[in-house]
């Protein structure tokens, strides 16, 4: 299985380092292929929801940048990994540049948010965000995504936990 | 009312699709209610891609401002990431010690599914988690289902009582400096919802978002 992670290089801290880590080392001991792309704040952009991408050239977005290559290219992945700070009980804004413009596969999306700042009303709502309405549960676009887990870590014993979760997968 | 007494009500337009967004004709609908003897009205939009940081002029005009107004698209039930690089970078100002006015914030925002209370509880929790962090006062919002629908429908009369409420309701609240909560606005578009999901399945089939 080939595995899409994503992280935001803007945000990096000892616990996402630590976090990091201990996913690649969980995916690839059980045999998966890893592409990691550190993303820039700086050099991703957003998505403008003007469309085109749905109507006129599926799978391609009019913005050209690093993005719109792995958009092209989701579909030779089994999962996409989002590694994200919680900012306000909302993934960052250079990580909503991947999510908004396709960058997850539709058979499966793992988000995990980080951060040792997080209070319990958003870290639900980081939760509930993510998966209240995707996956199992979509309402707006029933079927798009088949699988959506989300998970948050304050502390390297959590990110542990984590992969010991992902590791049953 | 003199120059000093006038509010300052700053008006953010997250949506990136220019002159073709809702939520720019949104706020062009508010602006009517917030005449120029009683309020001071400053736009900032927000950019596709920011290389190093937004301009210190817009977070200060941010900071003065006696009520933010959020009107953006949601965005996988989120904020767009557009808004969301500029409320980090506003949280960011403020934590450094620059001054700010603890401001009223509203919310304006809609979404492609037709029945806004569905679908939005999220992203106004993201907004309210956002006021928690800067002690700012959040006021209430305005949730509108299938936006480009309602833009284009908001003129027929009668339909969108509702709507002109609230944008008069925000004008009356951040006049009134209540802190009272308020219950939020959820306003549906008057075309049926069957008709808007096939029109959504049509482009959700044409963009393989789903199987034909």
């Amino acid at each position: 299985m080939q595995v899409l992670l994503l992280l935001d290089k803007d945000s990096q801290t000892n616990l996402s380092e630590d976090l990091h880590k201990k996913i690649v080392r969980t995916l690839e001991s059980r045999g998966h292929q890893v592409d990691i792309y550190k993303l820039e704040k700086g050099e991703v952009f957003q998505c403008l929801g003007c469309l085109l991408c749905l109507t006129k050239h599926p799978d391609h977005c009019v913005n050209k940048d690093l993005i719109n290559d792995l958009r092209k290219n989701v579909k030779q992945y089994s999962a996409t990994f989002f590694i994200t700070p919680v900012l306000f009980g909302h993934y960052s804004s250079t990580m909503a540049g991947a999510i908004n413009r396709g960058t997850g596969s539709h058979d499966w999306q793992v988000f995990i948010g980080y951060g040792e700042d997080i209070s319990v009303e958003e870290k639900q709502t980081f939760i509930d965000l993510v998966a209240k309405h995707r996956g199992a549960a979509e309402i707006v676009h029933p079927g798009m995504d088949r699988k959506v887990d989300v998970f948050v870590t304050m502390s390297p014993e959590e990110s542990t936990h984590i992969c010991e979760v992902l590791s049953y997968d | 009312m003199t120059e000093t007494e006038r509010k300052t009500v700053c008006i953010i337009n997250g949506s990136l699709r220019g002159k073709n967004a809702a939520s720019l004709a949104f706020a062009r609908d508010l602006e009517r209610y917030l005449p120029a003897d009683v309020f001071e009205t400053i736009s900032v939009g927000v950019k596709a891609r920011v290389k190093d940081r937004y301009p210190e002029a817009t977070l200060k005009n941010i900071a003065r401002a006696d009520a933010l107004v959020l009107i953006f698209p949601l965005h996988n039930y989120g904020l767009p990431g557009g808004l969301m690089r500029l409320l980090e970078e506003y949280y960011g100002y403020a934590k450094a010690g620059k001054d700010y006015k603890r401001a009223g914030v509203y919310v304006i925002v809609n979404c492609a599914f037709p029945r806004p209370a569905a679908v939005n509880g999220e992203v106004l929790r993201v907004v309210r988690n956002f006021c928690a962090r800067l002690s700012l006062q959040w006021r209430f919002a305005v949730c509108i289902g299938t936006g480009p629908v309602v833009v284009m429908t908001r003129k027929v009369p009668f339909f969108y009582h509702t709507l002109n409420k609230a944008y008069a309701d925000i004008a009356r609240d951040i006049l009134s400096e209540d802190l009272e909560e308020k219950k939020d606005y959820f306003i549906k578009p008057i075309i049926p919802e069957p008709i808007i999901a096939a029109i959504r399945r049509h482009y959700e089939r044409s963009g393989k978002m789903i199987e034909a």
